[in-house]
């Protein structure tokens, strides 16, 4: 037999136990494997050094599950308690657009006073009122980015 | 499409539900602990990491969406601690990860406790043989055995908890199992 034949026995050897082999080449290596001594040496020690990887366990810690759980408690009631932090944001977030909303045609005459007074252009101005009522949504949208990258990274 | 069983893990893990978190502590926690003590190579930095990763399951549960498996997602995790710890400790390499520390307890596989003691003895020389074979290993080559073949994990989820492409995983383990069968080959020869 030559080196070529042997090659691809071990190759089908490895590749059948990662992934899939084709039927076809299952069978070609289950003849194979039956006339060639060193290669099914091969795939008794490959089909050996995996069984003992199975077989391998390891002792747990006594109670880790249990101190695990309550280290997890412990953090989650940490979390709830940061919790109101948050809603406040929001409330105060929401309370801000309703007056921007609520106020918008005063600061509007606002700016535009400003705006013909101080000789600035209309659409300076108009960019200045739309940010300004944009701010509370920009402030609440950068919250939201920041608590986002830090969850992305942390992962 | 995710089944009820997903659905119901995606739901607790978003609302941080105490109890579904103890009961998958309970259900991981040979698989989670065994990886990090093969990836650490050290019991009490496994057990650090593996509360650390059940933290950070309460904590960013909302992320996972049930797109993979669970245990993929935690594994995931737990090896992006792994990593986080390994990068700000700046060791030579990442096989120093693999060292055990002297003032450790040192890694020592459990015995089934039903096995006759001639099974335990042959066992336990097989164990011997594969932990120091696989301690040769390059620990890029241990880790992808140690997900296929111990974990039962399938390529595409190995790679998402390696973060590499499929194809890396697959020459990774095709290497480390030639490695693996010729250095249990010589240790046995």
């Amino acid at each position: 037999m030559n080196n070529e034949l042997h090659a691809r026995a071990e190759r089908l050897i490895a590749q059948e136990r990662v992934e899939e082999i084709a039927t076809a080449e299952r069978e070609w290596l289950t003849k194979h494997l039956d006339e060639c001594a060193p290669c099914a040496a091969v795939a008794a020690s490959t089909e050996q050094a995996l069984a003992s990887l199975r077989g391998v366990s390891v002792d747990l810690p006594r109670g880790l599950a249990s101190r695990t759980q309550m280290r997890v408690r412990m953090r989650a009631d940490e979390l709830r308690e940061h919790a109101p932090g948050k809603k406040i944001l929001w409330a105060i977030c929401a309370v801000s657009w309703g007056l921007g909303v609520a106020t918008a045609p005063w600061v509007w005459h606002g700016f535009e006073w400003l705006g013909q007074h101080t000789g600035v252009p209309k659409p300076i101005w108009e960019a200045g009122f739309v940010l300004w009522w944009a701010l509370p949504a920009l402030f609440a949208a950068g919250v939201v980015l920041l608590e986002k990258t830090g969850e992305q990274q942390n992962i | 499409m995710m089944d009820d069983d997903t659905k119901e893990l995606v739901r607790g893990l978003k609302r941080r539900d105490p109890e579904l978190l103890d009961r998958l502590i309970e259900q991981y926690q040979h698989r989670l602990f065994r990886y990090l003590v093969h990836l650490t190579g050290n019991r009490e930095r496994a057990e650090d990491f593996f509360q650390e990763t059940w933290v950070r399951v309460l904590e960013r549960g909302h992320q996972y969406e049930g797109k993979w498996k669970f245990e993929t997602w935690l594994f995931a995790i737990s090896r992006n601690l792994v990593i986080d710890w390994q990068r700000r400790k700046k060791p030579a390499s990442l096989d120093e990860l693999m060292e055990p520390r002297e003032d450790s307890t040192p890694f020592e596989p459990a015995m089934a406790a039903e096995e006759s003691p001639l099974a335990q003895a042959i066992q336990r020389e097989s164990e011997c043989d594969v932990q120091i074979s696989m301690k040769q290993l390059p620990v890029i080559y241990r880790e992808v055995l140690l997900l296929r073949f111990q974990e039962e994990m399938g390529l595409e989820e190995i790679a998402v908890v390696m973060s590499t492409p499929l194809s890396t995983v697959k020459s990774r383990l095709y290497r480390g199992l030639e490695e693996l069968r010729k250095s249990m080959t010589e240790a046995r020869a």
